[in-house]
């Protein structure tokens, strides 16, 4: 698939890749429920990373030549902030990096005993955000401020669902609206899950890494929640473009990358390896 | 620790940094040069977007952190001139800590205050000069630049608050389990270099997003200055590794604030995971201290022997091969540790690798002065004084690396004599020959040379004597980060002449820091091109104007070839309408 200037190509080849990353996204569960194959996951996180970055980050436009050579004007200094905002995502990565490796140190071919359910709603009700924040993403490229503000409202609306679903629920933060949902979705009898309140996180590994794991990927999909909100109310204001709209592209490469990194952490804390219950 | 973050974050916002930020946020346009409303020296104590100005405010802020660790190296450089504790003593409460603990603390800061020391002092000179290097007007990012100098105030003002807060003992390195239950200081040193680290990463994204973007018509990669090069294969690694550290350290706070057992063995935790994560950034660090001072080196080399750099594109790709290189050796730091015994022989071998790209630095150097016509003004003594440090620096290096001799080195004073040697010759020196070489761009005035002379011959010949002394020790059993030592080690006289010569090297920082101040109001004129060189800088009067060039640049020659004729490296584009008014 070539990247295509017309709007409703731009669109479809959205839908598109949301669907393959869907299709991947069910293999990877069915995998991991069926056999224990660790490569084959790696494998397809690797797949689903490569389509988000290539279709929905658009990391080629880092080739694009300048059309302008005044330093000074818009078009130069948006690839000069584009470069700028990949330089950022790589330092950020290697946080996660980080996690990562801490995760295989600590806790090897284990890990913490979940709710898979609620593990995979989660998982695509971001990915489905990404889908949303791409659609708003091409519409503002095109013109449609008002299809971009609609968008990115469920974008936004589906990024708080998946920040709430991971804190209130999966953390069991709120423990009168946990238990209803997480019954809901079919709780095993007798699973021990990781709950902060009863000191999981600081008990062993377990807790220690998921809790931390999590929660940074949570923090970084707040700071995106409040990034989507100020482009969302700019784009009210009318400051945005078809041919200026930096600050959107920004937005949703950012947001991409919030989705980038749950593309790693959903095998490496829900699938791979054996459950072990909580202390 | 919330206290220390929320203050940084509102020092930011009250002081008026991020006033842009927000205003972006809220749908409104600013333009992009901004007037200033500050003049002379009042412009430094106040938020700017020059390149410039934020290069001096760091370059300052750096000496003052220099000046802070090194008085705290004197207070404990005098405990030990003599063996048994003289004034740090058991008896002593200071700051809630008896005299060897106040020891550890002194030590320790003195280590992480050098550090940051050193990560703004490059910073200020990558600030002030890479965009005049390459032509351009400004950094790409001239807020985010003001931001990533303030943010450092308030990281060394956490840092240096641990020593009231009960310090701590652990060293600069912070290792757990011990780091894991140190006073309430412990946490205010992660804070502070935290926060550090986030300036250090986005200076870092900056300079390498101004290098690429912002170069002047006709330079081309192969054309760029070597310490444009340097710069740029730094900024790679303190943008990415940095956040090794970050993480490790943050991972610390939280264990110590959670009770999340990450480093803790009794909680399924492993201690060596932190030394793995610490040193994958502390080991590239060395290399993001010295690669400026070794682009320094090979830019100012030129100037004062009148001759090309040698080998031009193997010093430049140099500087990317020590940071490639740099990334796979953090392990030769823990052959101690307990890792797998396995991993020894690899990390040996690539950092004797090491060696290699650095080779081919003093290949160059030695080169290029080959029949030159060298001059000796003060900038070249430093840089000459750079490369035989250094050299000496890297001669003591391979015992570390080599495993069966690091086995019994391994926390000596061999190794503090080595890291000196290696820090002064790849930063201060060079560090030094810059600000005495780029002062005249800055101010219009010199420094004075005979007090400059005294700096560098009071300054070197001690520091060999320190450095030398320091591996003397070590080979002879002194420990390293101890506050006393056993008598019948015969180590006392020795142990004096390195204080004496500690304090010689501090007398000479204080005569720099005097002739620099001196200078700026009471120095010799010189607004022209006073060494000479090719430059695009010094192709215009200093001081320079607030955005730069007032006509762009176009390269249109190499940039080193001292000695030839008319083989200019740049050029100002006329513009068409001046061409135009003299018909």
């Amino acid at each position: 698939m070539s990247h295509s200037q017309n709007k409703s190509a731009a669109l479809m080849q959205g839908v598109i890749i949301a669907i393959y990353l869907a299709i991947l996204t069910l293999l990877e569960y069915f995998v991991a429920v069926a056999f224990d194959a660790v490569p084959l996951l790696i494998v397809v996180a690797i797949i689903k990373a490569v389509l988000v970055v290539y279709y929905f980050m658009h990391i080629y436009k880092l080739n694009q030549k300048d059309s302008d050579t005044n330093h000074e004007s818009y078009a130069y200094k948006t690839i000069t902030n584009r470069l700028g905002l990949w330089l950022f995502l790589i330092s950020d990565g290697f946080v996660f990096a980080g996690l990562l490796v801490m995760r295989i140190n600590l806790l090897g071919l284990t890990r913490p005993e979940l709710n898979q359910t609620l593990g995979l709603v989660v998982t695509v009700v971001l990915l489905l955000s990404s889908f949303f924040m791409n659609r708003g993403e091409m519409q503002m490229a095109h013109g449609d401020v008002k299809g971009f503000m609609r968008n990115t409202a469920i974008t936004f609306i589906l990024g708080l669902g998946f920040l709430l679903g991971v804190v209130m629920i999966e953390w069991r933060g709120v423990p009168a609206i946990a238990e209803p949902i997480l019954h809901f979705f079919g709780e095993p009898e007798g699973m021990k899950a990781l709950t902060p309140s009863s000191g999981d996180a600081s008990t062993g590994p377990l807790g220690a890494v998921f809790f931390m794991m999590t929660g940074m990927h949570a923090f970084h999909v707040l700071t995106g929640l409040i990034f989507l909100f100020v482009v969302w109310n700019n784009a009210r204001k009318g400051v945005y473009t078809a041919e200026k709209h930096w600050g959107v592209e920004a937005a949703a490469v950012y947001w991409h990358f919030i989705d980038l990194v749950w593309i790693f952490f959903y095998p490496a804390l829900y699938l791979i390896g054996t459950a072990v219950g909580a202390p | 620790m919330l206290g220390a973050l929320f203050g940084a974050v509102s020092f930011l916002v009250g002081c008026g940094v991020t006033d842009d930020w927000i205003k972006w946020a809220r749908g409104i346009d600013t333009s992009d040069h901004h007037e200033e409303h500050w003049h002379g020296w009042e412009k430094f104590l106040n938020v700017s977007f020059d390149h410039k100005v934020i290069g001096i405010q760091y370059t300052l802020i750096a000496l003052l952190l220099l000046g802070v660790g090194g008085t705290f190296a004197m207070i404990f450089r005098t405990e030990l001139a003599a063996s048994q504790l003289q004034f740090l003593t058991t008896d002593l409460n200071l700051f809630g800590q008896t005299g060897p603990q106040l020891f550890n603390t002194l030590m320790s800061l003195h280590g992480m205050i050098m550090i940051v020391s050193i990560l703004l002092g490059i910073s200020g000179i990558i600030n002030y000069a890479v965009p005049l290097l390459i032509g351009a007007a400004d950094m790409s990012f001239p807020r985010l630049n003001a931001f990533s100098y303030w943010i450092s105030v308030p990281a060394a003002i956490t840092l240096v608050s641990s020593l009231f807060l009960g310090g701590f003992d652990t060293g600069w390195t912070g290792y757990p389990p011990l780091s894991a239950r140190a006073p309430v200081g412990m946490q205010m040193f992660f804070m502070g270099v935290f926060i550090a680290g986030w300036s250090s990463i986005l200076g870092a994204l900056n300079v390498i997003v101004t290098a690429l973007r912002m170069r002047a018509k006709g330079m081309t990669a192969m054309k760029m200055p070597i310490f444009v090069w340097a710069s740029i294969a730094t900024s790679i690694i303190s943008m990415t590794a940095t956040q090794f550290i970050g993480l490790a350290f943050q991972l610390v706070m939280f264990q110590r604030l959670f009770g999340m057992g990450f480093f803790d063995p009794a909680k399924g935790g492993n201690p060596v995971l932190f030394q793995h994560l610490f040193w994958f950034y502390s080991h590239p660090a060395v290399y993001v201290f010295i690669l400026p001072g070794l682009g320094v080196i090979s830019e100012l080399l030129p100037v004062f022997v009148r001759k090309p750099l040698f080998g031009y594109r193997w010093v430049a790709m140099s500087s990317f091969g020590i940071a490639l290189v740099g990334f796979v050796v953090w392990a030769h730091h823990m052959f101690t540790s307990g890792m797998n015994e396995y991993l020894r022989v690899p990390f040996m071998y690539s950092t004797l690798l090491v060696s290699v790209p650095t080779g081919v630095k003093f290949f160059s150097w030695v080169a290029t002065m080959w029949k030159g016509r060298i001059s000796t003004p003060t900038p070249m003594l430093f840089v000459l004084g750079g490369i035989v440090v250094f050299f000496m620096g890297g001669l003591s290096g391979p015992p570390h690396a080599t495993v069966s001799t690091d086995l019994h080195l391994h926390d000596t004073y061999f190794v503090v004599g080595h890291f000196h040697d290696t820090i002064f010759g790849g930063f201060v020196f060079p560090f030094f020959a810059a600000i005495y070489y780029w002062f005249p761009k800055a101010t219009g005035r010199r420094m004075n040379e005979f007090w400059g002379k005294v700096h560098f011959w009071l300054m070197t010949p001690s520091f060999f004597i320190l450095t030398f002394g320091m591996m003397y020790v070590g080979l002879l059993g002194m420990r390293r980060r101890i506050a006393d030592y056993d008598p019948a080690l015969g180590l006392d006289s020795a142990h004096l002449i390195l204080t004496i010569a500690g304090f010689a090297i501090f007398t000479s920082v204080i005569i720099f820091g005097i002739n620099l101040f001196y200078s700026i109001k009471h120095g010799e004129k010189a607004e022209g091109n006073i060494w000479n060189s090719r430059s695009p800088e010094w192709q215009v009067p200093s001081p320079m104007a607030a955005h730069n060039y007032s006509k762009p640049l176009e390269v249109i020659g190499e940039p080193y070839d001292y000695g030839l004729k008319d083989a200019p490296y740049t050029r100002f584009i006329e513009p068409a309408s001046a061409g135009k008014s003299k018909h």
